[in-house]
C-alpha cells in the first residue's frame, strides 16, 4: 500500500470507534423495529437518532 | 501552471502519477509503482462502471513518450473545459461533490478497492455534474482497514457543509485559506453548540476534533493497538457521512441578489431586446469558452451557452449562484457552471510557490467576456477608474460584451444614495474613451426602452 496521506492517528482511532458504535445501533435499530411491530400505534416520531451511528 | 518537463504545478502529491502536457494535449503518467492497482481499476469492471454512470473522467491509453522514467503507461483523460476550485463552488456544488466522492467509494468497494483520497479538488464539474477527474485516486482495498481518506473527507467537504449550513453560507470561503480542508479543530469550534446533538456531527467532527488532539504524539499503530475494521463496518461509516452530508441544508434566500430580477427598474422590452443582442453578438465571437461576469442566476449566461460554447457564469452572490446551479441540475443543462467570485478581489494563486491553484486570471484569457450590468458596481462602489476596469477586462478575454448603465439610471442612484458623488468622470464619453484605449468598438446600441447601452467589442492587438 503507497501512503502518501497522513491518515491521522486520532482519525484512524475515531474510525474503529465509530465502527463498533455504528454495529452497536444497527443491532439497537433491529430491536427498535421489534418493539415497534409490538406498538403499531404510537410510531411516528423520534427515532431519526439512531439509525446514523 | 507548467515546470519546464510540462508537469503541472498542481501534480505532484501522490507518487502514482502526475498531470503533465505537451503540445497542448493533456496526459496523465502513471509510474510503475501504481501498475497493481492501475490494472485493477480497468480490469475489475469498476473504471467502466463508473465512467458509465458519469462519476469517473474517461480516458484513453496514449502511446507517447513518458515525461519521467519509471512510467508504466500514459494516458490521456478527457478535457474538462474549465477547471474550478471548492472555493468557488456554491453551497449545492460542494455537497454533490461530498456525494459523488461517497458513492464513487462505496462503488469501489464493492469492486474490492478504495479511495485512497478524498480531495475536493479531485472533483470537477463536467457535463453539469460533479466527477472525479484523478484516475489514480483508487488503491486495492485491504480487508480490516479503515479508510486512509476519512480525515481528509471531513476536512475537505463535510466541516465546510455543516459551517455552511448550520454558521453562514460565507464560511465556505476558509477553504481559500486551508488547502488541505478546514481544520477539525477549528470547524469544532466555530460550529453551533447544537450540531452535538446531530450524531454525524458530533462523531465525524467534535469528536474527530478531539480524537486528533489526544492521539496527536502518538502513531497510527500505537492508536489503533491491532484493531481492525471489517468491511460491513467501512460501509457503515461511508453510510453514515452520507447520511450526515445529506441532512446538511442551506436554502438561498434573503442575500444581496437571491430577488434581483423581481426588482431590476428595466421594462420586458429592454430585457427581451438585451438578452437578442446578446445572443447575436457572441455568435460574432464564435466563443468556446465564455465567462459571464456578474451573470446573477445566469439568464444571459444561457444566451450564450450552447453545444459549442461553455459558459463560467461568475457572481460574487452565493444565493444566485446556489439558484443557477439548481437550474443547472434542473434541466440537466451541461454547458453552464456557475461558480462564485468577488470580481474585486479574485481567486488568488495559492498552495506551493503559488502554482497549485491557479487564479482566476491564470485561467484566462477566454474567447468571449460578458460585463452586463456590472459597470456602475465597479466604478461607483468600488472607486474603479474606467481605465483600469479596461485594461483588466482586455486582459480576461478577446472579445467583450458590455453594458454601459448611465447615472441617472435607478440603480446607480441606488449605489450613490449612500455615499458622495465623486464621480465626475462616470460619463458615457468617457467610458468609450478608455476602453477605446484597448478594444475597437465594433458595434454599439442603445437599449429599447431604456437609458442604457450595449456595446460589442474586440480587444485591438496590444
Amino acid at each position: 500500500m503507497l501512503l502518501y496521506l497522513d491518515p491521522g492517528s486520532g482519525s484512524f482511532l475515531l474510525q474503529l470507534l465509530i465502527a463498533g458504535l455504528a454495529g452497536l445501533s444497527i443491532f439497537l435499530g433491529l430491536q427498535w423495529a421489534k418493539v415497534k411491530k409490538l406498538f403499531r400505534k404510537r410510531q411516528d416520531s423520534a427515532q431519526n437518532q439512531d439509525d446514523e451511528e | 501552471m507548467m515546470k519546464n518537463n510540462g508537469t503541472l504545478g498542481a501534480s505532484f502529491r501522490d507518487p502514482s502519477g502526475f498531470l503533465f502536457t505537451r503540445d497542448g494535449e493533456l496526459y496523465r503518467q502513471v509510474n510503475q509503482v501504481y501498475a497493481g492497482d492501475y490494472e485493477r481499476l480497468m480490469t475489475s469492471g469498476l473504471y467502466d462502471k463508473l465512467v458509465e454512470s458519469g462519476r469517473l473522467i474517461p480516458h484513453v491509453e496514449a502511446s507517447v513518450e513518458p515525461a519521467t522514467p519509471g512510467a508504466y503507461k500514459i494516458l490521456r483523460p478527457e478535457r474538462v473545459p474549465f477547471i474550478s476550485y471548492p472555493y468557488e463552488w456554491s453551497f449545492g456544488q460542494l455537497k454533490e461533490a461530498a456525494l459523488t466522492t461517497l458513492a464513487i467509494q462505496k462503488r469501489a468497494l464493492k469492486y474490492g478497492m478504495s479511495l485512497k483520497d478524498a480531495s475536493a479538488y479531485n472533483i470537477q464539474f463536467y457535463r453539469g455534474r460533479a466527477m472525479l477527474i484523478d484516475t489514480l485516486s483508487f488503491e486495492t482495498y485491504q480487508e480490516s482497514e479503515p479508510w486512509m481518506a476519512y480525515r481528509q473527507f471531513c476536512q475537505h467537504f463535510l466541516a465546510p457543509l455543516a459551517l455552511m449550513a448550520t454558521r453562514d453560507v460565507r464560511l465556505g470561503q476558509l477553504l481559500r485559506i486551508y488547502l488541505d480542508g478546514i481544520p477539525l479543530d477549528l470547524a469544532s469550534r466555530l460550529l453551533p453548540a447544537r450540531t452535538r446533538w446531530s450524531p454525524g456531527l458530533l462523531s465525524h467532527i467534535h469528536l474527530h476534533a478531539a480524537a486528533q488532539k489526544k492521539f496527536a504524539d502518538i502513531s497510527v499503530a500505537e492508536a489503533r493497538r491491532g484493531r481492525t475494521m471489517s468491511r460491513e463496518a467501512l460501509l457503515g461509516l461511508i453510510e453514515s457521512l452520507r447520511n450526515t452530508v445529506r441532512k446538511l441544508e442551506w436554502r438561498p434566500a434573503g442575500t444581496e441578489w437571491g430577488q434581483y430580477y423581481g426588482n431590476t427598474n428595466y421594462t420586458d422590452v429592454a430585457f427581451e431586446h438585451k438578452k437578442q443582442l446578446v445572443a447575436e453578438w457572441a455568435k460574432r465571437a464564435t466563443p468556446r469558452l465564455v465567462w459571464d461576469l456578474g451573470a446573477n442566476t445566469g439568464v444571459f449566461a444561457r444566451q450564450v451557452a450552447g453545444p459549442e460554447t461553455y459558459v463560467v457564469a461568475w457572481d460574487i452572490d452565493p444565493a444566485a449562484v446556489e439558484q443557477n446551479w439548481r437550474q443547472v441540475q434542473q434541466e440537466k443543462e451541461q454547458n453552464i457552471l456557475p461558480l462564485i467570485l468577488d470580481l474585486t478581489n479574485p481567486s488568488p494563486a495559492i498552495g506551493w510557490d503559488h502554482r497549485e491553484r491557479e487564479s482566476f486570471a491564470q485561467r484566462g484569457p477566454v474567447d468571449l467576456v460578458l460585463a452586463l450590468a456590472l459597470i456602475h458596481h465597479l466604478a461607483i462602489s468600488n472607486n474603479l477608474p474606467f481605465e483600469r476596469i479596461a485594461e483588466a477586462l482586455a486582459h480576461w478575454g478577446n472579445w467583450l460584451i458590455i453594458e454601459f448603465v448611465p447615472k441617472g439610471d435607478s440603480q446607480v442612484q441606488k449605489l450613490l444614495r449612500s455615499r458622495a458623488d465623486i464621480f465626475s468622470d462616470y460619463t458615457q464619453a468617457s467610458f468609450e474613451a478608455a476602453f477605446g484605449r484597448y478594444f475597437e468598438i465594433v458595434e454599439s446600441r442603445q437599449l429599447q426602452d431604456s437609458e442604457r447601452f450595449l456595446y460589442l467589442m474586440k480587444k485591438s492587438v496590444p
